[in-house]
């Protein structure tokens, strides 16, 4: 199967202004189509700025000294403007207050704001918002305002925003953080929803049970660096990866402790795949 | 959800009609009373804008303003009444205070003025939804960034104050006393504002980034989803209407 290079990012260096150290350290990888990346680390790792430098945000809105590259979808991000990044990448923020833009007054036109800028044809648009606001189950919503919405109505809202520019990849910058169980568990079935699809997805998160079930890949990252980009057994099996302050699976520290691995040699990171093993032994 | 804006739900003829036409209309009660100066003109129009007013069955919300705007009026009948330069005939007095008829009627040409200006802003104000002005104003050539500031500044000064009453609230559960003397008040004011602005600043940076990311700044020509309130006779009322401005000026001339 022939599998398509969508992100490719080298040497990517960048250091915030005023700031004496490294925030992404000689960081290099390359993400498929259609792959779905989990990000983890703990705070201060470099999570949010990778994931703004996947848009362009970095280093155009901070300035700050910039070295590498970042190609999306063939296009070198830094060199080019947000607005024209944006309708290649989307990236969704943690607080779901701060995307409403607040100059529209139904969830309809707040998901039109985008394509509006995009100058897309008015048919067009409403075509495209109602598909959106259909797979992230917004439909019944359309009509109220931004505002009234909960937390994880709002935070699927700005995802629809960002969806509805019709990305080749959507980058989450720990969507969930703010959010209380019923919105977290809300916008973690939409963005698996969004993968099914086909969607590229990278995802910035804290939850790691979430990015045990979901990650094709993990990107571990501490201090700028890229430590280990694998998939996710591997990474979470890893005997130092607490000392990068990452506390793994639930299942899987059960599993660590009583000592059960897989045939290959990995721990257990999901609650069937523990299951199983368990089963095996008793 | 708490908002800004004085817009009255409503389905009167008023509100079908566009933003645009409605600005045109309160230019021309502003300027034609001015360039005509007459009593009559100053009339013609308070009761032109004082009908649409209740037309549009917004007349409850605007009483109060008049009601308000009254108070300030009276200091003009007195101060005109008594000391308008071309006073001449005295007209009525109390105890030994002259009021002459010259002023009382300059007064009264003032005042009407005001009130058809108060009368046809609000019919603006009240009958249009602020996304549909600032909409129809961008759409006219303003900048999409001014209109932004217009619009979302509705939605987001409230969001602010709940903001404040969060911080206020999280200040008085750790022991700050936030009600009592004028000195006391002035105290709590720094640990207040302090976490307001910094919370602020940060999160008019995040937005800032997620309209970014939303191709705010793109430069593709913008498109609208709405495609405007459009009303039939928008363009017959906006050339008559600025046909009256120009015969007006015209007649001003003449005489």
């Amino acid at each position: 199967m022939f599998f398509m290079k969508i992100i490719t990012v080298e040497h990517l260096k960048y250091k915030y202004p005023l700031s004496d150290k490294l925030a992404l350290d000689d960081i290099s990888f390359e993400i498929e189509q259609g792959e779905f990346i989990g990000i983890i680390g703990q705070n201060g790792a470099g999570k949010s700025t990778l994931c703004q430098a996947l848009v362009g945000l970095v280093p155009n809105f901070y300035k700050g000294s910039y070295g590498g590259t970042v190609l999306v979808n063939g296009i070198n991000v830094s060199k080019t403007e947000v607005s024209e990044v944006a309708s290649h990448v989307g990236l969704v923020f943690q607080n779901p207050f701060n995307q409403i833009t607040g100059s529209k007054l139904t969830v309809y036109e707040e998901v039109a704001f985008g394509l509006e800028n995009l100058g897309l044809p008015v048919e067009e648009m409403k075509r495209r918002i109602d598909n959106v606001l259909n797979l992230l189950g917004l439909y019944e919503f359309r009509d109220k305002n931004p505002f009234d919405l909960s937390g994880g109505q709002m935070q699927r809202l700005a995802i629809a925003g960002i969806i509805a520019m019709q990305p080749e990849v959507i980058v989450l910058d720990e969507p969930t953080s703010q959010l209380d169980p019923q919105g977290s568990e809300e916008v973690f079935r939409v963005v698996q929803r969004l993968s099914e699809q086909g969607m590229t997805i990278v995802m910035a998160e804290h939850k790691m049970e979430k990015i045990a079930a979901y990650s094709d890949r993990v990107m571990l990252l501490h201090d700028g660096k890229l430590i280990d980009f694998d998939i996710p057994k591997k990474v979470f099996s890893r005997e130092d990866i607490e000392e990068y302050g990452v506390i793994t699976p639930v299942y899987t520290r059960i599993c660590k402790n009583l000592d059960i691995k897989d045939e290959n040699g990995f721990y257990p990171i999901t609650i069937d795949e523990a299951h199983e093993r368990l089963e095996k032994i008793l | 959800m708490r908002t800004l804006s004085l817009y009255q739900e409503g389905d009167s003829i008023i509100h079908k009609i566009d933003p645009i036409t409605k600005i045109i209309f309160v230019l021309i009660t502003i300027l034609i009373p001015i360039i005509m100066g007459t009593l009559n003109s100053a009339f013609a129009f308070l009761i032109i804008s004082l009908t649409l007013v209740i037309i549009a069955g917004v007349i409850k919300k605007v009483l109060p303003i008049v009601g308000f705007t009254s108070i300030i009026l009276v200091t003009v009948i007195i101060i005109q009444g008594l000391y308008y330069f071309n006073n001449r005939t005295p007209f009525f007095a109390i105890g030994t205070v002259v009021f002459y008829k010259e002023g009382l009627l300059y007064a009264l040409e003032i005042i009407l003025r005001i009130y058809s200006i108060i009368n046809s802003v609000s019919l603006l104000m009240f009958t249009t939804k602020p996304s549909d002005l600032v909409e129809a104003l961008v759409k006219k050539g303003l900048s999409p960034r001014i209109g932004y500031v217009f619009s979302s500044v509705l939605q987001i000064i409230p969001q602010m104050m709940s903001t404040v009453d969060t911080i206020i609230d999280a200040q008085r559960s750790r022991g700050m006393e936030v009600e009592g003397s004028f000195s006391r008040r002035i105290r709590a004011f720094i640990p207040l504002i302090g976490p307001a602005v910094i919370s602020s600043l940060i999160d008019t940076k995040e937005r800032a980034m997620a309209l970014e990311v939303r191709a705010f700044n793109s430069r593709y020509k913008k498109t609208f989803l709405n495609e405007g309130t459009t009303f039939k006779y928008a363009d017959v009322m906006q050339v008559s209407l600025i046909s009256i401005l120009i015969i007006s000026i015209v007649l001003r001339f003449v005489h």
